[in-house]
């Protein structure tokens, strides 16, 4: 699996779904993911690599993402303060969006 | 006389000046206590979750005993002046909703026993989340310090 590819593609979709469900905040949106990702990327390989081969199990991934995105939410709230934070807000469709992507690209590669 | 007079007038504007920057940048001062006490609580959490391989149960005494100081430190942090996001921080880590501290221990709690391999994942991740809460802890200090060198210089 190339885990290079997979990241690749989740950014596509996510920007792809942030366009068309997301329009009134899409600017922010976007630049909530770039950070996200941004920060994540070494975690969110190492994740896909343990919950392809089965190491982590969905329920695991998933609270792992999750974890991730608060700490997201934290490290903005240290930086920007508290009247900045909008993250956390689609902080679960965000979280959705990635676990059915992920899954999806994933699954046929197994 | 005057000459001392004038000093000790000067002296209070100083200190008028000092404490309206304090208020305008709008955050608490640095207290070695919460510093102190923060590191205290990451290792505690640590030394716990390392456990997190062993049932839940085995473990609920100081799993309470952790959260007991979870809660002391919070309810002094929210007493502060212009503490609101050490205050928001130390909220969401103690969130059950949130997958931080709290959320990951009702995790441990749901699960009875945890994975070895997610257990490393999120000890880094708990670990990382109370190393914002220090680091901004030590950035008031620097915060405090930059204020008192913009006083000194516009005093000058």
């Amino acid at each position: 699996m190339d885990k290079d590819k997979v990241i690749e593609n989740l950014k596509k979709e996510l920007k792809a779904i942030i366009a068309n469900n997301y329009k009134d905040i899409k600017p922010q949106l976007e630049k909530d993911l770039t950070v996200f990702f941004q920060t994540s990327k070494e975690k969110l390989e190492r994740w896909i690599v343990l919950f392809s081969s089965g190491d982590l199990t969905e329920e695991e991934f998933e609270w792992l993402l999750k974890s991730q995105l608060d700490l997201t939410v934290l490290k903005a709230l240290q930086t920007a303060g508290i009247s900045k934070i909008k993250l956390n807000t689609i902080k679960n469709n965000i979280i959705k969006m990635i676990i059915q992507i992920i899954t999806n690209l994933i699954i046929p590669a197994v | 006389m005057k000459h001392l007079k004038l000093k000790q007038l000067l002296f209070f504007i100083a200190i008028s000046f000092a404490i309206s920057s304090c208020n305008s940048t709008r955050t608490a001062l640095f207290d070695q206590y919460s510093y102190e006490k923060t590191i205290e609580l990451k290792v505690e959490t640590n030394q716990l979750m390392s456990k997190a391989t062993t049932p839940y149960s085995a473990n609920k005494e100081e799993i309470e005993k952790l959260f007991l100081n979870l809660e002391k430190l919070i309810e002094y942090e929210k007493n502060k002046p212009n503490n609101e996001i050490t205050f928001e921080m130390l909220k969401m880590l103690n969130d059950k909703d949130k997958n931080l501290l709290a959320g990951f221990f009702k995790h441990w709690e749901t699960k009875g026993i945890e994975s070895k391999l997610f257990l490393e994942e999120s000890k880094k991740q708990i670990s990382e989340a109370f190393d914002l809460l220090i680091q901004y802890e030590i950035k008031k200090d620097k915060q405090s310090k930059e204020a008192l060198l913009d006083l000194i210089n516009l005093n000058k």
